[in-house]
């Protein structure tokens, strides 16, 4: 809700997303605050951010297709696959990075869609078995084509991204890329519900039988919305292949794509933030158990990398549930409350 | 010719057990309709269960004779099935079935994660349960273990069939898995039910890794084993129980043919890929699979 004294004097503003003045001074504060990082961090700290950026661009298209149109997929880190290898071969064909990026991301929407038209017959979960079967086919795919193809079991490896003579290289130079990259799929997944294109994807995911009265074209809007979603993830595929400079398919499995559901449904799926509420915390608790085992490990104890993979596992896999069960709207509908209640205070949300 | 049916025969047995894990996983949704992703973990536990109970008591010095470690067995499935029910999905009974689904995901995870901090990822010898080795017949050669399991999984299929089509708490059992809310409005318990179903289906996982495992070696990699038992849920139908051994049977025969035919020519995919192609091809040409239950819909 608004503080008191907002006013609306066109229906422009108030479909804008950034309603208040404050609201848009603490995005410019945070946006700032954000291309500083470097000036403050290590390149370990960075090389965690620049991940994370990597896995919202993935979040974010999970949260175009699950979230906005309702289509379950648990395929998205083979579609994330799909891009990183796109990117590799381009690369290898000596495609700038700029131009081997958004076409890996077509290319990857293009294989997406193969994937979503059994939406013509069916919905629901068989249409997420079906992205389940593409994530268990892409390693056997890519292991059968001929290694120098698309890298089989032994991966490739990608020329430094370079924009004209300047090469980028240090975990400056990749943080401060994938955060541009990100900011602007930002802008896209945030402005997204306020197109036809998102109210159509709203219509089919809430009732698409209503949606198809209505005259929208449900098939296509499905597969669009898999398309959409391939694109980010598309993005986020290149990103990651010019962030390690290597490509292997093993690096993309159900599990990934299982932590990026979970990241969504943890922080909401039906909200752009909830997206980035959610890559942000995981990947918080991650880094803590993460250095909680280091720290045992240190000291002694017997904990090996195995026992701190199980945990996560289950703190993820827990977290997931809890949010089921417990806020199925996830941490940013709780940020909405916690917001309210400060505008209100002193008085009682409600 | 004589290694063409040999191929058949092989392929039958092995597919047969894929329909024995594709039973656990039809009787779970066949009786709270829950599509679990996590099959493979459930088979997993109850592996895990059973080494448990008798090489792991063994290593620390308690000798067990076999029946009394397969009941230890199988009340640890029962309790299994009770935990998850009333922690899982008694609070999500009601839920949207997105939320279900997603459930059954993160348990995937949390089972994998459990499992990997109690039994650690290390492969392990697994009980013999069935006999070993192998008989001929003619010119064919059979494994008694698999011969045994299939002939198990038939028996198991015809036993489950009737259960849940003449007898009463069958039948409430389905009238859950129709519908959630229709069920509740009838007196029907679908705690009850959920807790059933978890139970009859880590029972009947377990009993499919003793078909699987006697004699061999269980580790986190048996997990595989549910993304096989998928697509043969589907082929047979989700709610058919009969229908799950002879899906078994024609996903396994395909896959063993394209294993000696078509791997050669493709670098090995062939038999990887197929079952998941006959998956994609069932859910485009028939959701319902050979034997389920047709859903009409309509305005």
């Amino acid at each position: 809700m608004l503080p008191t004294g907002v006013h609306f004097e066109s229906y422009g503003g108030e479909a804008r997303l950034l309603k208040t003045m404050r609201s848009r001074v603490w995005l410019g504060g945070l946006l700032i605050a954000l291309f500083c990082v470097p000036l403050v961090a290590g390149p370990y700290f960075l090389g965690v951010m620049t991940y994370m950026y990597i896995s919202l661009m993935a979040v974010y298209g999970l949260y175009v297709t699950v979230g906005m149109a309702g289509q379950i997929n648990i395929a998205q880190s083979a579609f994330v696959g799909v891009g990183a290898l796109m990117t590799a071969k381009l690369s290898e064909f000596g495609v700038p990075f700029w131009a081997a990026i958004p076409l890996a991301a077509l290319a990857t929407g293009m294989v997406s869609i193969v994937f979503a038209l059994p939406a013509a017959r069916v919905k629901g979960f068989y249409l997420a078995l079906t992205t389940l079967a593409a994530q268990i086919m892409f390693p056997t795919i890519i292991f059968a084509l001929p290694s120098d193809w698309l890298g089989g079991l032994v991966g490739m490896s990608v020329t430094g991204a370079t924009i004209g003579s300047f090469s980028l290289s240090s975990p400056v130079d990749f943080y401060l890329l994938t955060l541009v990259i990100v900011l602007g799929l930002s802008v896209v997944a945030f402005n997204l519900r306020r197109t036809r294109f998102g109210r159509a994807l709203i219509a089919v995911r809430d009732n698409d039988v209503v949606a198809e009265v209505m005259g929208m074209n449900v098939l296509k809007i499905k597969a669009l919305a898999f398309f959409t979603g391939s694109l980010f993830a598309g993005v986020a595929g290149g990103c990651t292949a010019y962030f390690f400079q290597f490509v292997t398919v093993e690096s993309f499995t159900l599990f990934a794509s299982v932590w990026y559901l979970g990241m969504l449904i943890v922080g909401g799926t039906h909200s752009a933030l909830g997206a980035i509420l959610g890559v942000v915390f995981i990947t918080f608790i991650q880094e803590g158990l993460h250095e909680v085992a280091t720290i045992a490990m240190q000291s002694g104890s017997s904990s090996s990398g195995g026992a701190i993979f199980a945990l996560t596992s289950i703190v993820l896999g827990g977290l997931i549930l809890l949010a089921l069960i417990f806020e199925p709207r996830g941490l940013a509908h709780r940020w909405s409350v916690l917001q309210t209640t400060f505008q209100l205070w002193p008085f009682p949300r409600n | 010719m004589i290694n063409f049916l040999q191929i058949l025969l092989e392929g039958t047995l092995v597919g047969l057990v894929y329909g024995l894990i594709a039973i656990s996983f039809v009787v779970i949704y066949r009786a709270s309709r829950i599509v679990n992703l996590a099959q493979g973990e459930v088979v997993v536990f109850g592996a895990f269960f059973l080494w448990s109970c008798t090489f792991g008591l063994q290593s620390i010095g308690i000798e067990v004779p076999l029946f009394v470690s397969v009941m230890m067995t199988l009340v640890a499935c029962v309790l299994f099935g009770l935990l998850l029910e009333r922690l899982v999905f008694r609070p999500l009974i009601g839920q949207p079935a997105f939320a279900i689904f997603m459930a059954s995901v993160a348990l995937l995870i949390l089972l994998r994660g459990v499992a990997q901090l109690v039994w650690t990822a290390e492969t392990r010898a697994f009980p013999v349960i069935l006999p070993d080795g192998a008989f001929t017949i003619g010119p064919f050669l059979i494994s008694t273990r698999l011969l045994i399991g299939g002939i198990f999984t038939i028996v198991l299929s015809f036993a489950l069939h009737y259960f849940f089509t003449r007898t009463r708490q069958g039948l409430r059992l389905a009238a859950v898995a129709e519908d959630h809310n229709t069920a509740l409005s009838l007196g029907v318990s679908v705690r009850a039910a959920t807790a059933i179903a978890w139970i009859l289906g880590t029972i009947v996982a377990t009993l499919g890794a003793v078909v699987l495992l006697s004699g061999r070696v269980v580790s986190l990699e048996v997990a595989q084993i549910g993304f096989k038992a998928l697509p043969v849920a589907l082929l047979g139908g989700l709610e058919s129980i009969r229908g799950a051994p002879l899906a078994g049977i024609i996903i396994g025969v395909s896959e063993a043919l394209a294993m000696a035919y078509l791997d050669p020519l493709t670098n090995g995919a062939a038999s990887g890929v197929l079952p998941y192609a006959m998956m994609i091809g069932v859910i485009l040409l028939q959701p319902q699979g050979l034997f389920g239950w047709k859903k009409i819909e309509r305005l």
